[in-house]
């Protein structure tokens, strides 16, 4: 069993979902994110959180995994202040709903001041709703804006167990730990990690507050990198227990602080409702059955 | 006193019956918040953290009670209702009846709402207030494509029935047979048939002859009141079938028709007529058997 905990599954296909499940993906956590091209109007955020909260949840559930995500503004969109103010007002409505495991991804782009603002803002709602917080790390100037996240954490007061700061790699690793903070790696080609290196980093530095995931979105990603690197460690030697930690458990005890994760919500699943997947509903229609496939067997850098 | 309010105690003495003391003591805090507040943060948020007190069970009602219940609202069936479901009702009858206010809060809850929170508002939509108005919002939450919350609107719901005009009414009820949800779970199916739905539930049936596959048995308990020769040659092509559940459903569409020179062809089943004159083969019992072994 694996679980995903940092996946965009609306850019996904019903492939991927049929990959994942029959990979041993029981569950997934979609954090808000920005889809790839700025938002204009408040109105486009409002629908894409009850996407999230609606029908991506459903229509994972017909492939027998279950979803959760996380509800905020990222940093990106931030700097459009007029519409981050307007996101701030909505997001009350969304963050007490079940499933939202955390707030995020939240933290620094271009670390703006904007960005700043509103990261300390949305840092406040989610020590008033107690909830983790998962901090989305800067691509460029990496290691001082995965800092400067710490910094301005402890600032407001959180506790480092309740934040999960993530796409990690070898220069941010070390400090996030030793602060006491969860370690979140997206296996992501070319940008981020590769599963190789991963290997390494969890022989480097044990299993303890690491979590892999594949961050899978609408670019060239694999939503299969958190199973394929779970394999990989396997062959390089990393004990079982280690693999379970880092592809399982970590994210199963970080995100389900929220009070909002349980494993008893897939280990106790009702079987996949063939009434709903055949024909209340529509992600297959007139009677598709679904189609399993294979892809290539590991991540590259 | 209100009437929605004290209505809404109703739902709370449901909720009284089985759930814990924790939780009844929650939900009384945040009714109180939402009723003296003027702003609606005070619903949206219990709204939402109910989940955390209250349960997906179905609620169990005693008789007696759902009758007293459908005095004030005829044809409620609660016990299709979760816990949860009663207990985001209750705190949505806490909200003030200020029709403006009102739809402002409620439309944004229907938009903003998760799966669970989306049925239990449609469910509610028979004790809100402001009805005719929302009308609207019933036949637009049926383009739904997740079944959860379309079974909300359309099956044991008297909201349809009551105010849905022909046409949406035969949308709804084709959506279902394309869905295949269970007919015999919307309210006043059989008092609302009309030709204009018979003839749109025919040609679905020939579409998918055409594409070989079944067609839904209950489909046929739409054209009762209108077989002529025409549909006659659509039930003598279901008997044709070796399927012992789609014969039945013919039979029973024949036996149920004034139609005199179709009743010719039931003599062949005398024993499904006896079942029929029993009680036993029913409508319902048909279409629960379809959706236990075909769906």
């Amino acid at each position: 069993m694996y679980i995903d905990p940092h996946i965009h599954v609306v850019s996904r296909t019903t492939d991927d979902y049929e990959a994942m499940r029959k990979a041993g993906i029981v569950a997934i956590i979609e954090p808000a994110f920005w889809l790839g091209q700025p938002r204009t109007e408040v109105g486009s955020f409002k629908d894409y959180f009850s996407t999230l909260v609606g029908w991506e949840r459903f229509r994972a559930s017909q492939f027998g995994i279950v979803h959760y995500c996380t509800m905020g503004l990222n940093s990106k969109e931030a700097n459009n202040i007029p519409l981050a103010e307007q996101v701030m007002e909505l997001l009350p409505l969304y963050v007490g709903k079940e499933g939202v495991v955390a707030i995020g991804e939240i933290g620094y782009d271009d670390q703006t001041e904007a960005e700043d603002r509103f990261y300390r803002l949305q840092l406040e709602l989610a020590k008033e709703v107690n909830l983790p917080v998962l901090i989305h790390t800067p691509h460029r100037d990496k290691r001082k804006g995965t800092i400067r996240s710490m910094d301005v954490a402890e600032e407001h007061g959180l506790d480092p167990k309740m934040v999960i700061v993530d796409h990690n790699n070898e220069e941010t690793v070390k400090e996030v730990l030793y602060r006491g903070y969860y370690a979140g790696f997206t296996i992501y080609p070319h940008t981020k990690m590769g599963s190789e290196r991963m290997v390494e980093i969890v022989k480097q530095y044990g299993p303890e507050r690491i979590i892999v995931n594949s961050a899978a979105d609408w670019g060239i990603s694999d939503p299969l990198a958190v199973p394929k690197t779970a394999d990989l460690m396997r062959k390089s030697g990393i004990p079982e227990e280690h693999v379970r930690l880092t592809t399982y458990q970590n994210a199963l005890t970080a995100f389900g602080q929220s009070g909002q994760m349980d494993e008893q919500d897939w280990l106790n699943a009702p079987p996949l409702d063939q009434t709903k997947k055949m024909s209340g509903n529509s992600v297959l229609r007139g009677g598709q059955t679904p189609r399993v496939e294979g892809s290539s067997d590991f991540v590259e850098n | 006193m209100d009437k929605g309010i004290e209505n809404s105690n109703m739902f709370y003495q449901l909720l009284a019956e089985s759930c814990e003391e924790k939780s009844l003591k929650w939900i009384q805090i945040q009714a109180e918040k939402i009723e003296n507040s003027t702003e609606p943060n005070a619903l949206f948020l219990a709204f939402s953290q109910a989940s955390r007190y209250f349960k997906k069970e179905t609620c169990s009602p005693s008789s007696t009670f759902e009758a007293k219940l459908q005095t004030q609202y005829a044809n409620l069936e609660v016990s299709y209702w979760t816990l949860l479901q009663i207990a985001r009702t209750y705190l949505v009858l806490k909200l003030p009846f200020e029709k403006e206010k009102w739809f402002k809060t409620i439309n944004q809850l229907f938009e903003t709402g998760d799966l669970y929170e989306q049925q239990a508002l449609f469910a509610a939509l028979p004790v809100l207030p402001f009805q005719k108005e929302l009308i609207p919002r019933a036949i637009d939450g049926l383009r739904t494509n997740i079944s959860l919350v379309f079974d909300a609107i359309a099956l044991n719901n008297p909201f349809p029935a009551t105010y849905f005009p022909e046409a949406n009414w035969n949308q709804m009820v084709l959506k279902a047979i394309f869905m295949q949800r269970p007919l015999y779970r919307i309210q006043k199916l059989e008092s609302r048939r009309n030709l204009a739905l018979a003839d749109i539930a025919r040609d679905f049936a020939h579409e998918r002859w055409a594409a070989g596959r079944d067609v839904m048995p209950e489909l046929w308990r739409l054209i009762v009141p209108f077989v002529n020769e025409s549909f006659q040659k659509d039930l003598e092509k279901v008997l044709a079938t070796d399927d012992l559940l789609q014969v039945k459903a013919a039979v029973l569409a024949i036996q149920e028709s004034d139609f005199l020179p179709a009743k010719t062809l039931i003599e062949k089943y005398p024993e499904i007529v006896k079942g029929i004159q029993k009680g036993e083969v029913t409508w319902e019992s048909i279409g629960s058997e379809f959706q236990r072994t075909r769906v």
